[in-house]
């Protein structure tokens, strides 16, 4: 049951170095593409997977640089009995201790006792494994893990594996292949089927306590194959490679028959059974093949919600399903930042976790934009909708993603974005200006890069749009609000808001003979925002405002208004 | 055969008092074989040369090599420490040995402390189901600790017989049986079935000898006029001793068959080996340090005048009837050409050996001297490792013969001796190997524990030289 406890990666395809302390359950890992997340999944697999063969090339060197061996260290923990053989392995005992993240040559009282391994590539492609000890070295000492010692702590990758069994079944070049064979040689495709007739069921009773596994197995998670499965020979491998064993359901369709998803979700699953052996698994893309329940279904069988977790899971993924079922805990950032790799781990900080709820596709974006509340988030949604109508990109196609702080104190947004920022994730803030955040903490986010578009001097929102817009604009959100709310609300919150000096009627006559007077736009947006009953204070009205009336209106708008309207979009259209 | 029903595997922590011959190695065996598979148990003893017995027996007793790991106590001490160097924080040179009295000590607090600290529990309890320790009795005070802090992690049984402790350990005193060993191990049984002498048909001998035990234990004088068939006295009256024991020694085991262990005094080397010299096929037993050979050694140097004087009297301190005065005068006369015989064999060798000094001429001497009529080795086992440390310097650029003396000693070490059929030796020399026949020389010179030792080598008879028969040794 080894669990890696420290990655050390250096000069290995996308990373030039990296030092990460992974979780000892799952490891999501989550960032934009190229920032590495593969690299790391395919380091963990060639330093412990089990291969006599691998093949590097030149390619495997970061930035092709043959100079500099590419080296992969991992450090591992919950070593069982055979590990910590002093015959075979006393020499190369070390310690690990969780608080600090620091190893120790020699096993010390209280803190973990672990192996590391190492895998060399030097400039000869000859790939080496060998344990990290410095004692041993200063003995002129070297020796890697035992064979049977490295199968065991093998981690199972699900990852192409399951479509080389689906190109069998979808008419592949191999299976077209065999159709005409079969016309060509029937006499071989009969030899097959005796075959299979002969041997029976003998696999049946070699193999039964792995298909009552795989039958629990499969009926624990859903998938649809009988109780009855068998275990007979396959006579499509027959043909070829002169007979293979494969599973087969109850009707003796061979289970590679099943989906994508299915045979990754089983594939997960039994390695569940056998993780009292090898308890590592690497997933690439998580979700490939899976709807949401079924990608919800197989973290669970992965073990996201036991304590302590089962398994040791280092998995990529582009889904914001997979993340809203995650914990911040669980979620690691890929960055790359002056030459080195970082895995950052999300956290549960400062309500981390509702953001990974709400706004889980933020943490796969590369830019946040952090909106003060609902009104802000729908106006860039509006607006950049009918900025794509007009022929711009969207900014969401771009990797930008609006996160709504959903109002409270004028400092929450900046909890909120500065904790993207720690993530590496560039980030913005739009925020109103009526309550005006602590100027340290607004400091603070600019310093560190952060963006922040503030509405003009104490406007709210609805005071900017009331303010900046034409006349036509300005009535057809009156109208808009009317149509929403309904004449008479609309009218009392005017009365309200200028203390009985104004009406709808007095606002729409003004706007007939001399244009709505300026105190007026004061009103209306006074008015707009009355408490709990705002006129566009939810996403969806805002964003129909927005598309509707405030992107057309732009061109006519108060310049001033309207740059900072583009400086957001100019922003978030930066990311390329 | 089982052992008294003592269940080595069932014990915690405990102590189970082994008296000689009562089956103790076979409970261990048994208990090994039992075990089976999954980790081994750490089974720990004091010297190499009991390591090999030990390793032997529980070979013919079909022990599988996989239930246990075999080692000195000080073996296992320096594999700890050398593992984890950091923890135990010792200096490098100590595992050198270049001051064995001092290192010794020094290595078992190293790894005491090592064990102490905790930093290796984990992986104690990882590699090994259970320990047990043989011969406990000659634990010393570090040697104790050692295992009692190991115990504190691995469930832990020691055997062994306080009545058997004549071993010291240099600087490092031995643990006390009752207030140390029994304080931390509780007494856990004992065993009481004199195995090897009923095995032998002995038996009324074996079950006196647990009443000579007790006695013994107990301060009380024994009688040898009361002891069953098989115990014969020998009066030394102070009129012929020296004759009476040499009849002693000579003496036949029943039916021709089987080996005979004379035990002389500790005290007095020269004394065993005048005794092997005059013994008829008798040979001394050695001690592993070869203290003589690695004397002669350092101090034998071939250029010198007196080198062939030198190495006439280390052959005849080695081998019966050699005139090492007669073949240095002869060869005298030879060199000046005033000898009218002309020279034997051997001193024609010696005549080599004078003009041509080397190693391979004086292995040639000492080969030539022992073709002699007549000459016989008694102390073949320095003959052999004095033969094979100057055929190793004759061979190997740069090696003195002092330095290839130092390797064979230590190359010996690991081998088990051969029971010699008849072979003289100390009761510290002779612990450890059985023989049919034991015959003590001098009985008086000998304290409770070493006369007990002594008694129990035969497990058919038993010949003991002494004044009275009523012996009443200090404890």
């Amino acid at each position: 049951m080894a669990r890696v406890r420290a990655i050390e990666i250096g000069n290995f395809r996308g990373i030039k170095a990296l030092t990460w302390h992974p979780a000892p359950g799952i490891n999501c890992l989550i960032g934009p593409g190229d920032s590495g997340k593969s690299s790391i999944i395919d380091a963990i697999d060639l330093c412990l997977g089990a291969r006599r063969n691998v093949q590097f090339t030149d390619a495997d060197f970061h930035l092709l640089n043959v100079e500099t061996p590419i080296s992969i260290e991992i450090t591992l923990g919950e070593l069982d009995d055979d590990l910590k053989n002093l015959d075979a392995y006393g020499m190369y005992l070390r310690s690990f201790d969780a608080e600090t993240g620091t190893i120790e040559d020699e096993p010390e009282k209280d803190l973990e006792t672990v192996l590391t391994i190492k895998l060399t590539v030097a400039s000869d492609l000859e790939p080496q494994w060998t344990l990290v000890s410095a004692r041993a070295e200063g003995q002129g000492l070297s020796r890697s893990l035992g064979w049977g010692d490295r199968i065991r702590l093998a981690p199972t990758r699900i990852g192409a594996v399951a479509d080389y069994h689906l190109g069998w079944r979808r008419g592949s070049v191999l299976n077209r292949v065999s159709d005409e064979r079969a016309d060509a040689s029937a006499a071989l495709a009969k030899a097959a089927r005796d075959a299979r007739a002969a041997f029976g069921d003998e696999a049946q009773e070699q193999l039964g306590e792995t298909l009552g596994i795989v039958a629990t197995t499969a009926k624990d998670l859903g998938i649809p194959i009988g109780e009855n499965i068998k275990a007979m020979l396959d006579a499509h491998s027959v043909s070829f490679s002169g007979g293979t064993i494969s599973l087969h359901d109850e009707n003796g369709v061979p289970l590679r028959g099943l989906g994508t998803g299915s045979t990754r979700l089983l594939i997960a699953g039994l390695q569940r059974e056998a993780a009292a052996h090898s308890s590592i698994i690497l997933i690439d893309e998580l979700e490939y093949g899976l709807e949401p329940h079924r990608i919800i279904r197989l973290l669970g069988s992965l073990g996201a919600k036991d304590a302590p977790p089962p398994l040791q899971v280092f998995m990529t993924t582009h889904s914001p399903v997979a993340l809203r079922e995650l914990s911040g805990n669980q979620l690691f950032v890929s960055r790359v930042g002056m030459g080195r790799h970082e895995a950052r781990v999300v956290g549960n900080a400062d309500g981390m976790q509702s953001t990974i709820r709400l706004y889980p596709d933020a943490f796969l974006a590369s830019r946040v934009v952090v909106c003060e509340g609902a009104s802000e988030v729908g106006l860039i949604r509006g607006l950049d909708q009918h900025r794509t109508t007009n022929g711009h990109d969207a900014i969401t196609a771009k990797g930008v993603a609006l996160v709504d702080c959903g109002g409270g104190g004028a400092d929450r947004p900046f909890t909120r974005a500065t904790a993207f920022q720690a993530l590496g994730y560039r980030v913005a803030v739009v925020r109103d200006d009526d309550k005006k955040p602590t100027k340290a903490v607004e400091e603070a986010f600019v310093a560190d890069g952060g963006r922040v578009v503030a509405w003009r001097d104490g406007c709210a929102l609805e005071d900017e749009l009331f303010l900046s817009l034409s006349e036509d604009g300005v009535i057809k959100l009156l109208d808009r609000a009317v149509e929403l709310h309904g004449q008479e609300l609309v009218n009392d919150h005017i009365k309200s808001a200028s203390q009985n000096a104004k009406d709808l009627d007095a606002i729409r006559t003004e706007a007939l003979i001399d244009g709505i007077a300026p105190e007026s736009r004061v009103i209306l947006g006074k008015a707009a925002r009355s408490r709990k009953a705002g006129w566009f204070k939810s996403v969806t009205w805002m964003e129909d405002a927005s598309r509707d009336i405030v992107g057309p209106d732009l061109v006519h708008a108060d310049p001033d208004f309207r740059a900072l309207i583009e400086s957001i979009f100019a922003w978030a259209g930066d990311a390329g | 055969m089982p052992g008294d029903h003592i269940d080595l595997l069932a014990i915690s922590r405990g102590t189970v008092t082994a008296p000689a011959g009562c089956g103790k190695t076979h409970l261990i065996a048994e208990a090994l074989t039992r075990h089976g598979s999954g980790k081994p148990i750490l089974v720990l003893t004091h010297t190499n040369a009991g390591v090999v017995a030990l390793r032997g027996r529980l070979d013919r007793a079909g022990v599988p090599a996989k239930a246990y790991r075999l080692s000195t106590i000080d073996g296992w001490a320096m594999r700890l420490i050398s593992t984890f160097p950091m923890r135990s924080a010792h200096k490098a040179e100590l595992l050198h040995l270049a001051n064995p009295r001092t290192d010794y000590p020094n290595i078992r607090a190293a790894a005491a402390k090592l064990l102490k600290a905790g930093h290796v529990s984990d992986i104690l309890a990882a590699n090994y189901a259970r320990l047990i320790v043989d011969e406990y009795q000659d634990c010393s005070i570090r040697q104790h600790a050692i295992v009692g802090f190991a115990a504190q992690v691995l469930p832990t049984c020691v055997l062994g017989d306080p009545m058997q402790a004549i071993f010291g350990f240099g600087d490092d005193d031995l643990a006390k049986w009752d207030d140390d060993v029994c304080a931390y191990f509780p007494l856990a049984g004992e065993l009481a079935t004199p195995w090897r002498w009923m095995n032998a048909g002995a038996e009324p001998l074996g079950h006196w000898l647990l009443y000579v035990r007790d006695m013994l234990l107990r301060g009380q004088p024994i009688d040898l006029r009361t002891a069953p068939d098989g115990v014969t006295w020998v009066e030394l009256d102070g009129s012929e001793d020296h004759q009476r024991r040499l009849r002693a020694a000579r003496v036949r085991p029943p039916g021709g068959q089987g080996s005979v262990l004379i035990i002389g005094d500790s005290t007095k080397p020269d004394g065993q080996r005048q005794f092997a010299s005059q013994t008829p096929g008798a040979i001394t037993v050695e001690a592993v340090d070869l203290r003589d050979l690695v004397a002669f050694a350092r101090a034998f140097d071939l250029a010198a005048p007196e080198a062939l004087e030198r190495l006439a009297n280390f052959a005849q301190s080695v081998m019966r009837n050699v005139g090492a005065a007669d073949l240095v005068r002869r060869v005298q006369s030879l060199v000046r050409g005033t000898a009218r015989k002309p020279p034997t064999a051997v001193e024609s060798s010696a005549l080599t050996f004078v003009h041509t000094p080397s190693h391979r001429a004086a292995v040639d001497l000492l080969v030539e001297i022992g073709k002699e009529g007549g000459v016989s080795a008694h102390r073949p086992a320095v003959l052999r490792a004095c033969i094979k440390a100057l055929q190793l310097c004759g061979g190997t650029e740069g090696l003195s013969f002092h330095e290839a003396a130092i390797r064979v000693r230590e190359q010996n070490r690991l081998v088990g001796r051969p029971l010699p059929r008849r072979a003289v030796g100390s009761t510290l020399l002779l612990k450890g190997l059985e023989a049919e026949v034991a015959v003590i020389l001098n009985a008086s010179a000998l304290d409770a524990r070493n006369l007990y030792v002594a008694m129990t080598r035969g497990s058919k008879n038993l010949t003991v030289c002494a004044p009275s028969p009523v012996l009443n040794p200090p404890i």
